[in-house]
């Protein structure tokens, strides 16, 4: 079952497993610039607003109300990164482990595939949650990833044109399958008397404190690892299966469709790196999958932009960030942090 | 019903004039914007309750849930009747399902994310 709760998505499987929850939201932040650079991660700006479409159904297209699941508001200036969240399960020490599938415009983020029902190992079509915290765009190359940014649909841009030749899809597509519950309890045993449920320090990347039709196309380019499986395929259940279409309004139809006005434009790369704020940097110790053949062959909104004698994108000069804060994965509760030395 | 109504009008009334003489009758009444007498019919039982403004007015003046009156009031208000004329089938049947449900489990009811063709 998927709900939607202060805009996030929040995924329980009560039917396999009490514990069995983790959500889901979708982070605004800046467009890195598209110039070849591989950059490091931009911050989180802030949650987009999410809506049920169902509460809207009579401003929408049908396309919209068919597919059901949730909208959001983007700039074209903007860009997302999808945040995943578990709760820390105290007394088996562990989150509740999920395989997620994510697709833009019905084409695998991760896979670059067509979308189909199920998980694959080979090529790995999905992300393992908790091990991966987030994720910022298309697996182009082994460690580098293309940003999710927005385009309006059918100007030839997204991944879905570049690869099938069609807009017909657009937005996001998300499944999560949980792992079964008896490998669950097999492979994270009860260590101690249930307790509390505490809530695992997880890594922010946030600084302080901490329709028009739009569908995703890759941006500038990222250094970001996409995490392999540790467990088995037939760890997952994919008899048990929750789903959700996640349409992407331009901002500024946004407003004539909800009343809400959408939030203000984010700042461009370079404001927010020569105000020196902070970009991220992630260190994972577990082992990244190979990129997509078929993503590593999309061309970015700049190149594409260059190729048509459009100006995609009103800004795109290359900055340097300069402060940069290294994340490690998510500490237990107890667990005393190295740095390094 | 009426004298349910009435009554409760009345007890709360009292209570809060017990503090303050602001809550007589009369002063009351002028406040919702009805004549005294009538009010003072009203209390005892004697007309049936008022216009559901003049419910929702009362609610207010009393602190009391203008829901709560209306129902006392054998009344619903306007937009819930609106909700359910909009949609009635279903608002009929989920009401009716939710009939016997205890309020925990009402205050429960989860929104799903509705998932379509794509």
């Amino acid at each position: 079952m998927i709900e939607l709760k202060m805009d996030r998505l929040e995924f329980s499987f009560m039917e396999v497993h009490p514990q069995a929850r983790f959500s889901i939201e979708f982070q605004r932040t800046l467009r890195i610039p598209d110039d070849g650079t591989d950059y490091p991660l931009p911050p989180g700006l802030g949650r987009f607003p999410l809506k049920h479409v169902d509460d809207f159904a009579e401003t929408l297209s049908s396309a919209w109300r068919s597919h059901g699941g949730v909208m959001l508001p983007m700039y074209r200036s903007e860009a997302m990164w999808l945040n995943f969240n578990s709760s820390y399960i105290s007394e088996r020490e562990t989150e509740y482990p999920f395989a997620v599938k994510v697709a833009t415009g019905k084409i695998c983020a991760v896979s670059g595939e067509s979308w189909s029902n199920g998980l694959s190992s080979r090529p790995q079509n999905y992300l393992v949650v908790p091990r991966q915290p987030w994720l910022d765009g298309y697996c182009v190359e082994k460690g580098i990833i293309r940003q999710f940014v927005a385009m309006p649909l059918a100007a030839g841009y997204t991944a879905e044109e570049q690869l099938t030749g069609a807009a017909d899809v657009g937005g996001l597509q998300i499944v999560a399958y949980p792992m079964r519950r008896e490998v669950f309890e097999r492979r994270f045993p009860e260590v101690r008397q249930r307790f509390h449920m505490a809530k695992a320090r997880s890594a922010m990347r946030s600084w302080d404190a901490v329709a028009g039709d739009m569908g995703l196309a890759p941006g500038g380019r990222m250094r970001q690892e996409i995490y392999t499986d540790p467990f088995d395929i037939r760890d997952w259940d994919q008899s048990a299966s929750s789903r959700c279409f996640v349409h992407i309004a331009n901002s500024l139809v946004w407003q004539s469709i909800t009343g809400s006005a959408p939030p203000s434009p984010p700042p461009t790369s370079k404001q927010y790196a020569k105000a020196g704020l902070p970009w991220f940097e992630y260190y994972g110790e577990t082992h990244a999958v190979d990129g997509a053949k078929k993503l590593g062959g999309l061309k970015s909104v700049a190149t594409l932009g260059k190729q048509m004698g459009d100006v995609p994108l009103p800004e795109n000069e290359s900055v340097n960030p300069a402060h940069i804060v290294k994340l490690r994965p998510k500490l237990k509760p107890n667990q005393v942090r190295e740095e390094v030395f | 019903m009426s004298t349910t109504f009435g009554n409760f009008i009345r007890l709360r009334r009292e209570k809060l004039r017990q503090k303050d003489a602001g809550y007589s009758v009369r002063q009351v009444a002028g406040r919702v914007g009805v004549q005294p007498s009538y009010l003072s019919k009203v209390e005892r039982g004697d007309e049936p309750p008022p216009s559901e403004k003049t419910v929702v007015a009362l609610a207010k003046e009393l602190g009391e849930d203008a829901d709560v009156l209306l129902a006392l009031a054998g009344k619903v208000s306007t937009d819930l009747a609106e909700i359910i004329r909009r949609r009635p089938q279903l608002f009929g049947q989920l009401i009716r399902e939710l009939k016997d449900m205890p309020n925990h489990a009402v205050l429960r009811l989860v929104r799903e994310v509705r998932d379509g063709e794509w």
